[in-house]
């Protein structure tokens, strides 16, 4: 658990970060967020003492930062940056043994800890244990540079816009590691970021900054149904907040029973979908845009869903074929329900 | 080189040659052979003599294997048949050979010929052996640039060159010539002269680099003292060695005068105080300034994440930035050895000895031989001490991007 409490920090007269409080809980998933100048990375360097605060206290695990020297309170903290901050010197296992060694680890157990977040990291098959940084790529590196700041098991993890140099395809994949690595460790993250998409994807609460003051904190579903006021709004962009919203939400919440039949005939309902003995949805009948209500449209894989997309797929899926519904599948290609454009316009939370 | 890449070069010379520096070199080599003189007869040791050309001096095998070696490095130099690879290991070792055969000839032909002379009569290398020994060493310096050797080849390549010419000396092959017979006058003296050489020089780089590495980690700490530290250092560089040898002299000397004690330690006007103080002055800058830049050179994200690991402001500065500075360090101390090398030459005239001392003893006496037994060691020492740490500042590079 972290806990700023009336954190402000100064240069001279201007103050960069100025009276923010608030709480990240044991596990939570913090992101701070805000344009550039906000103070956002200030404050994630303030609670590991790389920079001094002015005023205002930080308490880690209940306890006050300065009252532990700065190397110590350091040790006990994960930290990670862009890949450049990986020691160009020092060979993969080595990076990631980098806190361990300073906490004299015997040998063996820093040995074993290595391997294991190899493992985790999924790094370990790719015989990358001895290579040296320049031999990594750029997604390979940002791993290894994460691996490296949980390897002493911190309760805590400091990330500065650890993905902020690769390319978006690997920084997606990195984001749903991460993802899975604090659903599978419960680590408390405070993560830096300027990208409002990465921030919605990653984040149990948000920490949108301005100029140095918190403006608003709150789950990233409040954030979007509720901002606080116009500069979040404009912030988190209004031309497309609704489809940020959907981005949020998963089909499953939106899923809703589907009429079925196994023959051709139409029933009353505006959808209905033709199914075949194993419950497998053949056709849709009715519902196809700009055609009669009598159609009937095969149905093509690329036009389902299943319950765990994202709402904002499952609309870009209906737009591009043209339908106002999809079929919801299970594992087995089973139909378990529809989702329709009427429903997702319906919703509302 | 890149000749074939371009077309507005592509003409037909290009097309036949790929390597024209080493045509070039070549041309040079047996130009030199033909017109000018390759040794020297005279009847004593300070008389000019008579000039004696290649042909004369060459025995029939020995010509004919400097004649095959040249027309080895002449087909080298074409872009075929020979693939380019091949072509510059061929380089490497025929102009090994040559320079190997050029020095032989010079030995031999000094014993053909003293035999039924007078005990006073010299033979001197002339300068078409210079020059031929000039065009070997670049050729071989050449074909490295272009072949992507890497630093251990490199390595035993200098060895067996190194090796072989020692081997040649040790053998007494060239104990008829002039040079090697003034060396027999004085050779006790030589290896006096030639300590007291490495030990002035030594002894300037040892205190450089204990005042310079710290002053380079200051000025990387605080900004604010750079300015007046360089602009310091920088006036030091710019004073003529023979001036600021010269300007010791007198408040050494005043010093030794007033505190007899300093004055039996060796702080004197003359002597070695004021030389290895004035090579410390000159080593200081380029020390401190490669220790700045080498620690400027570490990335801070490197340094901010060795920081927030939780790592002491020493184990970042011993485990993070010193390794990362290691090579322009190095650097910085190759610069600073050549050069003490050289200028400790100068210091032999405030009477520090040192080889200096007979460059400029052979060149009051108007004997030349003396004056190259100061030189040549010098040359190869410096060579040597360029080369070792050349290497040294591969291996300090961090696994894996050495070449």
């Amino acid at each position: 658990m972290i806990e700023l409490q009336g954190l402000t920090k100064r240069y001279g007269e201007t103050s960069v970060v100025d009276d923010i409080s608030l709480t990240v809980e044991q596990g939570e998933f913090c992101v701070l967020i805000g344009p550039s100048g906000c103070g956002k990375s200030t404050t994630l360097k303030m609670i590991n003492r790389l920079i001094a605060h002015s005023e205002g206290k930080i308490l880690v695990g209940g306890e006050d930062i300065t009252t532990l020297p700065p190397e110590r309170l350091r040790r006990r903290i994960g930290y990670a940056i862009q890949s450049i901050g990986l020691f160009p010197h020092w060979r993969v296992a080595d990076n990631i043994a980098t806190v361990p060694k300073l906490l004299k680890w015997p040998s063996s157990r820093i040995a074993e800890r290595v391997d294991e977040l190899l493992a985790l990291f999924q790094l370990d098959d790719e015989g990358l244990h001895d290579k040296y940084p320049h031999q990594l790529s750029g997604g390979q590196a940002q791993r290894v540079g994460v691996a490296r700041a949980l390897a002493a098991d911190p309760d805590v993890l400091l990330m500065d816009e650890p993905f902020g140099a690769v390319d978006p395809l690997t920084r997606d994949t990195l984001q749903a590691e991460l993802a899975r690595v604090h659903r599978q460790t419960g680590k408390t993250i405070v993560f830096v970021t300027h990208d409002m998409d990465e921030a919605l994807r990653l984040a149990s609460r948000v920490a949108l900054l301005n100029a140095g003051q918190l403006v608003q904190y709150d789950r990233p579903a409040e954030l979007l149904v509720a901002p606080a006021n116009d500069f979040v709004r404009d912030f988190i962009g209004r031309a497309d907040l609704g489809l940020k919203l959907l981005s949020r939400r998963r089909v499953e919440e939106y899923c809703r029973p589907a009429q079925r039949t196994r023959n051709n005939a139409i029933a009353s309902a505006p959808t209905t979908w033709q199914v075949d003995a194993n419950d497998r949805p053949m056709a849709l009948l009715g519902g196809r845009l700009g055609e009669s209500e009598t159609a009937r449209t095969v149905v093509n894989p690329e036009w389902t869903a299943t319950p765990e997309m994202s709402m904002k797929e499952a609309l870009s899926r209906m737009v591009w074929f043209r339908v106002t519904a999809l079929p919801v599948l299970d594992g087995e290609g089973r139909l378990l329900g529809e989702v329709t454009m009427s429903g997702v316009m319906g919703h509302r939370s | 080189m890149s000749a074939s890449h371009n077309p507005t070069r592509d003409t037909a010379s290009a097309r036949l040659v790929a390597n024209r520096v080493l045509v070039t070199l070549l041309c040079a080599g047996l130009l030199a052979a033909w017109l000018l003189p390759f040794a020297t007869m005279s009847p004593n040791r300070l008389a000019s003599g008579q000039t004696v050309g290649l042909s004369e001096a060459l025995s029939a095998w020995q010509a004919i294997a400097l004649l095959a070696l040249s027309a080895v490095l002449a087909v080298a130099a074409l872009r075929r048949p020979l693939p380019r690879e091949l072509a510059h290991g061929v380089v490497l070792l025929a102009s090994l050979g040559l320079l190997l055969i050029t020095l032989y000839s010079l030995g031999d032909y000094a014993q053909r010929t003293l035999v039924e002379k007078s005990p006073s009569a010299r033979v001197s290398q002339g300068s078409a052996f210079w020059v031929m020994a000039f065009c070997c060493a670049l050729a071989a310096i050449d074909a490295f640039q272009r072949a992507s050797s890497g630093w251990l080849l490199r390595l035993g390549y200098m060895l067996i060159a190194g090796g072989s010419v020692a081997m040649l000396f040790a053998s007494g092959h060239f104990d008829d010539l002039s040079i090697m017979r003034e060396y027999a006058n004085i050779r006790d003296n030589f290896s006096d002269q030639f300590i007291t050489h490495l030990v002035l020089v030594g002894s300037a780089l040892g205190p450089a680099l204990l005042i310079g590495v710290p002053l380079g980690l200051l000025a990387h700490r605080h900004v604010r003292l750079q300015g007046t530290l360089f602009s310091v250092l920088n006036f030091f560089q710019t004073i003529p060695s023979i001036a600021l040898f010269a300007l010791l002299v007198a408040p050494l000397s005043a010093l030794g005068n007033a505190f007899p004690l300093l004055g039996e330690w060796g702080i004197k006007g003359i002597g070695a105080a004021p030389a290895i103080i004035a090579l410390v002055m000159y080593a200081l800058l380029p020390v401190v300034r490669n220790t700045y830049a080498g620690l400027k050179g570490v990335p801070p994200a490197t340094v901010e994440a060795a920081r927030g690991m939780g790592m002491t402001a020493r184990q970042v500065l011993w485990r993070v930035e010193i390794p990362l500075a290691l090579p322009v360090m190095l650097s910085g101390l190759r610069i600073v050895t050549v050069q003490a090398i050289g200028l400790t030459v100068v210091a032999a005239l405030i009477g520090a000895g040192g080889l200096g001392a007979f460059i400029f003893q052979g060149l009051g006496q108007y004997a030349i031989d003396l004056v190259l037994l100061g030189a040549i060691p010098t040359i190869v020492l410096a060579v040597i001490a360029d080369f070792t740490l050349q290497m040294l500042v591969v291996l300090s590079k961090p696994a894996g991007t050495r070449r």
